[in-house]
């Protein structure tokens, strides 16, 4: 135990002495709040694989690839794919961000849909689904110092240390804001992703050359993706494809990483950076997890696979990095979620009704970070059994956003009556859907409830666009804007931006 | 300045990307193909080719844009 968690504490100190060295710097709300918009490719790079991939990934899908092998593979085509949208968003959405000093997502639906409540509707609908998965992050930490405390520890114990040692980590998060994260995200990044694959690659290695297991040593059940007439449906596979895909850049915290780049450009070559690292890691995780299933020692506990098959390849030393490695995950995504909820309760609540300064903006902001550090700790040592049910609930309702995101970002027809009642709609009707079919639509072939309501969602936003044409001053604000999205994207843009000043700053009051 | 958007190539290999990533009866036919291809089962090797030609389509239209001085003001 000394020598897991001895390792574990030296990488936590190190951690720490890289965030003390970063300077603070409050000189506007768009500093704290998104970094000051100045991070190059390589930062942006780490920081969206921190907060995409979380320490879950570990848990959770190479558990997944253990257990059902290699249907698994559905997160990293959807992982992919998001990559892909990220590409095509970059542009419209950096540009928007720089000349409206935008520093949240519902930002940018305010400033699209010139509305003040639309806000309000996509801050509500990313906390509250975001809570749930910040607290299965939580939990999932202690389940990691349960195993690396190799039994010293009862779950309930090992759960409140890994609260603590993240609501510790949390200092820094509130102190420093968007700041803190990326640079700790980089970080935190490297030991995740790329010794982190460096690890999952040499355990294969010695899963095949030791261990002699190979992908014709597992059940050939392993290898079905559910077709017609099996029990899951055969829109299935399709269902979460598409719903990871377009849901990913509905959390907050993923989608703010777009306006923490300090250009178009910078955005773009993060994508081309972030995306071989995504398939490189997501490959090497999915199919050490199939072929660790051989092991006797996985069966009926394929969520600690990770960590059993460190501990057996290469002791306690390599158990310890195994926890590091788990923790860099965890902490990445964590950190994100509470810096992008926070600065949404400051930004698009309470900011959305009062007149606030910067330094009122950043002290609620603060604020709502320990609040919510304080909540979900709180929530994490209790026990929830609807938890795991709460949070894939959040996530078939959260991506109800992505209709009036992706149409109001690549068609100019939508307007606000239609991005308000599609969302809600489409969100009223995943929940419903969910509470009545807890345990899958059995007659909507393998459709998730999301996707049944995102049709609903399309149906709705298209419709309404129809039936209720902008006014001619709409039009022409959101052609202007249409235009201003196509402009080239550096930083010193601003200037040549073609929307005038005057409607720049009425659209920010908003 | 108004910038050239991406080539038809680009736009075509990520409509394929999406194609088939997401089209039910190309995974269908990935799961009914029972034997290996290039030593793996099929249904791996479905989703390699998907996620690498995602991963390729993306080095591509990074390297088209950087070439033609898409970034440059």
């Amino acid at each position: 135990m000394m020598i897991t968690f001895g390792i574990m504490l030296a990488f936590f100190l190190l951690l720490i002495v890289v965030l003390q060295r970063i300077r603070v710097d409050e000189h506007s709300f768009s500093t704290y709040a998104v970094g000051d918009r100045s991070f190059g490719a390589r930062y942006q790079a780490m920081s969206f694989l921190n907060t995409w991939y979380p320490g879950a990934m570990f848990t959770a899908f190479g558990g997944m690839a253990a257990a059902s092998g290699v249907i698994s593979f559905y997160v990293l085509s959807y992982s992919l794919l998001t990559v892909v949208l990220m590409y095509i968003m970059a542009k419209p959405v950096w540009n928007w961000g720089k000349s409206f000093d935008l520093r949240t997502q519902p930002d940018l639906f305010a400033l699209r849909y010139n509305s003040r409540h639309i806000r309000t509707i996509a801050a509500l609908i990313g906390i509250v689904s975001g809570i749930p998965w910040l607290v299965l992050g939580m939990q999932a930490l202690g389940e990691m110092f349960r195993y690396i405390s190799l039994g010293a520890m009862s779950f309930s114990q090992a759960v409140i240390f890994g609260v603590i040692v993240i609501a510790i980590r949390q200092f820094w998060t509130v102190k420093i804001g968007m700041r803190g994260v990326v640079i700790s995200d980089f970080f935190q990044g490297i030991m995740a992703y790329i010794v982190g694959t460096a690890m999952l690659i040499a355990l294969i290695v010695w899963l095949v050359v030791v261990k002699d297991i190979s992908f014709a040593s597992l059940d050939p059940a392993k290898f079905s993706i559910p077709n017609i007439g099996s029990k899951e449906g055969p829109l299935y596979l399709f269902s979460l494809v598409l719903t990871g895909a377009l849901g990913g850049w509905c959390w907050p915290y993923i989608f703010v990483r777009l306006f923490t780049a300090n250009g178009v450009q910078s955005l773009k070559k993060s994508a081309a950076l972030a995306v071989p690292l995504s398939l490189l890691f997501g490959a090497a995780l999915l199919i050490f997890g199939m072929l660790a299933s051989a092991l006797p020692s996985v069966a009926g506990h394929s969520t600690e696979v990770w960590f059993i098959v460190s501990h057996e390849a290469g002791g306690l030393v390599l158990l310890g990095l195994a926890g590091v490695v788990l923790l860099a995950a965890s902490m990445g995504h964590i950190d994100g979620n509470i810096q992008a909820t926070g600065a949404q309760i400051a930004n698009d609540l309470l900011g959305n009704y009062f007149k606030l300064d910067t330094r009122q903006l950043i002290i609620i902001s603060k604020f709502g970070m320990l609040g919510l550090t304080i909540l979900s700790s709180w929530l994490a040592c209790m026990k929830l059994p609807a938890l795991f049910s709460l949070a894939v609930l959040a996530y078939q309702g959260i991506i109800q956003l992505s209709v009036p995101q992706f149409l109001g970002i690549f068609w100019k027809r939508g307007n606000k009556y239609g991005a308000m009642a599609s969302m809600t709609c489409g969100f009223l009707i995943a929940v419903t859907l969910e509470l009545i079919y807890p345990s899958g639509l059995s007659w909507a072939y393998g459709l998730t409830s999301g996707a049944v309501a995102l049709v609903a969602n399309v149906f709705i936003y298209v419709a309404l666009a129809y039936l209720l044409p902008q006014p001619k001053e709409e039009t022409q604000r959101v052609k202007s804007l249409f235009r201003l999205a196509e402009e080239h994207g550096s930083r010193t843009n601003t200037e040549t931006s073609t929307m005038p000043q005057a409607e720049a700053l009425f659209l920010q009051r908003l | 300045m108004q910038q050239q958007t991406y080539s038809y190539l680009v736009r075509l290999w990520f409509l394929f990307n999406a194609v088939i990533a997401l089209a039910p009866p190309i995974y269908w036919l990935a799961d009914n193909y029972k034997a290996p291809i290039l030593g793996m089962p099929a249904t791996l090797f479905y989703f390699l080719i998907v996620c690498v030609s995602i991963t390729a389509s993306i080095l591509y239209a990074y390297w088209e844009e950087s070439s033609k001085g898409a970034f440059t003001s």
